[in-house]
């Protein structure tokens, strides 16, 4: 098995697209060249997490920038200047001197906002269990902002007490087991290294590698009954194994499920429509073709939003949505009506 | 060489760090004329004595992009002038661009900051997210990575997020089309937006509802069509509004209950146990709670056979209306949905 190191980090930025976002660069650029004296491009590279051709253009711009200064006219000294040469031959930043700007910027009202409601979501995560780390972490960036951060918040997600248990188990090096209840609806017996904890929303997903299947596998952890720490060592840690950045890849699948979506709907389907799946406008709903290896899990979606999606093509799939929800209904009429049903609203 | 052909242009962000520059580097501030007949970018494409208003157009548009990224730049009107904008001053604080000193940032805080902008990565605050780490990374503080990888996602798949939470920075009213559960046809509402918050995975606005003047919370995935931010400003104080935003909610999902049955073993019954505040009942019934009855009736619709609702009697109606129309929307042969129906009813 090839070892890929997998440290997930935030998206490399994949070049600035807008002006703007250089502007960004730029000015949190200068504050940590002058704060580290001397450093080599690929280190402020992997610092910012950018490519080191981006931080060469940003430093030949700022060593050409500057104020209008007395005379207006841009004069030397009202000028960044770097060591040039030091920068020509050995790829290395020093800021000879400087103008206007020293310090890092404070963040925008959108950009605390964002942050505020990111360390919300996240005090599911075992890491951050300490509120108190979480309030003077908010308290610090509401003050570090401009202005008052944009009141966008995200309730706490229920990680439950799963998340501190997949923890212990990979801090000390050790497999999980539990039952898993898939959407066919058949309990297992599984036995897993885990890599890493996705989330989606309130949904929280382990991605590991399964003893059971011999595979790289992702697990919701609302399915996951009787978890426990094993005794025995992991054959893999995380950062062993590279994964995907899609929770579900269906690419491999043989089950091709035709839709039929309204197109402000199309967002519901999430992870199975793959970037790049096909739709088709036909009137006023698009038709798009999902791949799955079975109808058991797309079958629990489709019931979820009806008249909002349906199942078109094969046959087959669209008989288990009918005979899922058939089964359903005919509990409730088993039961004694307690109201007449009205057939289609 | 014509003058409109000049020599090479300047680079939007070239002309953009000058302006920052300039505009920190003074201390009285610098008149419209004087930034755009000095500047880098703007001077290149200055006519003295001539007219200038594409230029100036240029410059409102840039000053609005240095805004966005949190750069205090303000306007000073002097005392004896006033209404002649002409001799308006531009300038950045210093002490208001500069972070404050004392804040800083531990490797353990970054590493979660990096987290909390990660679950943005995408939707309508990536950008926002990543230049808020670009500002971190400036500290030049390492980030110590935690003992198990996370990959957190905050979804905004509602096309609504993105005009709402810009309305709520820019304090206009927003108008949109609203579709409660039972009404036939959407209603629109005016709305001067307060908060937006996620709970239970959806995405809420509230905010003054401007028909009956009083605080509305409205679920953005209920919003039909687009939101048409006004130009209409309002006055209010939002902080906190966030918070009890999220707490009345909370309120809300505490005081309703449902009692349903899972079939033992089930999906339905491994995922309802795990579900926030289930209770197993001592005859095996699970009681929920909820927001939202016509969610809670989503979800529920969604397990079929494997869940059956016990009550309420509304929430059990709910879950039959879905199913009922599940079932004629996927009729065995190839008909529509509309020739099902009549099928059925006939």
């Amino acid at each position: 098995m090839p070892k890929q190191p997998d440290s997930p980090k935030p998206p490399r930025t994949p070049g600035f697209v807008h002006a703007q976002d250089k502007l960004a660069f730029l000015l949190s650029l200068v504050p940590y060249l002058l704060d580290r004296d001397r450093v080599s491009v690929a280190d402020a590279a992997a610092h910012f997490q950018v490519s080191e051709e981006q931080v060469r253009e940003a430093v030949r711009l700022i060593a050409v920038s500057g104020v209008p200064g007395e005379t207006s006219q841009y004069q030397h000294g009202d000028l960044f200047d770097i060591a040039w040469d030091d920068f020509e031959q050995s790829d290395e930043i020093q800021i000879t001197h400087r103008v206007a700007l020293d310090d890092s910027p404070r963040f925008s009202a959108r950009e605390a906002a964002a942050l505020i409601a990111g360390l919300q979501y996240l005090q599911a995560v075992p890491e951050t269990l300490d509120s108190s780390v979480h309030s003077s972490l908010m308290a610090k960036l509401a003050r570090g902002s401009s202005e008052e951060p944009s009141q966008v918040a995200v309730a706490k997600s229920e990680a439950n007490a799963a998340l501190v248990t997949i923890r212990s188990a990979v801090a000390g090096g050790l497999q999980i087991e539990f039952d898993y209840v898939g959407s066919r609806g058949a309990r297992e017996h599984r036995v897993v290294d885990p890599l890493r904890i996705d989330s989606n929303n309130e949904s929280w997903y382990l991605r590991g590698w399964c003893h059971t299947r011999q595979g790289i596998r992702t697990f919701r952890l609302d399915r996951m009954a009787d978890l426990t720490i094993t005794s025995n060592p992991n054959l893999y840690r995380p950062g062993d194994l590279a994964l995907s950045e899609n929770l579900f890849d269906g690419s491999g699948e043989t089950l091709g499920v035709v839709l039929e979506v309204h197109p402000a709907a199309v967002g519901l389907l999430g992870e199975y429509l793959a970037e790049g799946t096909p739709q088709v406008e036909r009137g006023a709903v698009v038709q798009a073709t999902v791949r799955v290896a079975h109808i058991h899990g797309l079958k629990r979606l489709i019931a979820s939003l009806p008249g909002i999606v349906r199942v078109i093509d094969p046959p087959e799939a669209r008989r288990a949505v009918h005979d899922w929800a058939a089964e359903a209904l005919a509990a409730y009429d088993d039961s004694g009506a307690d109201e007449i049903s009205s057939v289609v609203p | 060489m014509t003058e409109t052909r000049g020599p090479a242009p300047v680079p939007v962000e070239e002309r953009l760090f000058s302006l920052v520059l300039a505009l920190l580097a003074t201390e009285a501030g610098l008149t419209k004329n004087e930034i755009l007949s000095t500047v880098q970018g703007y001077r290149q494409r200055y006519v003295f004595a001539g007219d200038n208003a594409s230029l100036e157009r240029q410059f409102e548009r840039d000053k609005d992009d240095i805004r966005e990224l949190g750069v205090p730049l303000e306007t000073i009107e002097p005392l004896d002038e006033s209404g002649n904008n002409q001799h308006l001053r531009y300038l950045i604080p210093k002490g208001a661009y500069d972070l404050p000193a004392d804040i800083s940032f531990s490797p353990e805080e970054i590493a979660l900051l990096n987290l909390a902008a990660m679950a943005w990565r995408e939707g309508s605050l990536s950008r926002e997210s990543r230049h808020a780490l670009l500002k971190l990374r400036s500290l030049g503080v390492e980030s110590i990575e935690p003992v198990l990888g996370y990959a957190p996602r905050i979804r905004t798949r509602e096309a609504a997020f993105d005009p709402l939470t810009d309305a709520l920075g820019r304090r206009v009213l927003v108008r949109f089309a609203y579709l409660k559960p039972g009404d036939l046809s959407p209603r629109e509402r005016t709305v001067a937006p307060l908060a937006l918050v996620q709970h239970e995975g959806r995405w809420h606005i509230t905010g003054i509802d401007q028909q009956v003047g009083e605080p509305r919370t409205f679920l953005l995935s209920r919003i039909v069509g687009p939101v048409t931010r006004t130009r209409i400003p309002f006055e209010n104080d939002a902080r906190g509004t966030a918070e009890t935003a999220l707490r009345q909610l909370d309120e809300i999902w505490a005081a309703n209950t449902a009692v349903v049955r899972a079939r033992p073993n089930s999906d339905a019954q491994t995922r309802l146990v795990n579900r926030r505040g289930s209770i197993r009942r001592p005859d095996g019934d699970l009681t929920l709670h909820y927001t939202d009855l016509h969610l809670l009736a989503d979800d529920l619709s969604g397990f079929g056979p494997e869940v059956f609702v016990v009550s309420p009697p509304e929430l059990r109606a709910a879950v039959r209306r879905r199913l009922e129309l599940t079932v004629a929307t996927h009729q065995p042969a190839r008909q529509t949905a509309e020739e099902a129906g009549r099928a059925e009813t006939a």
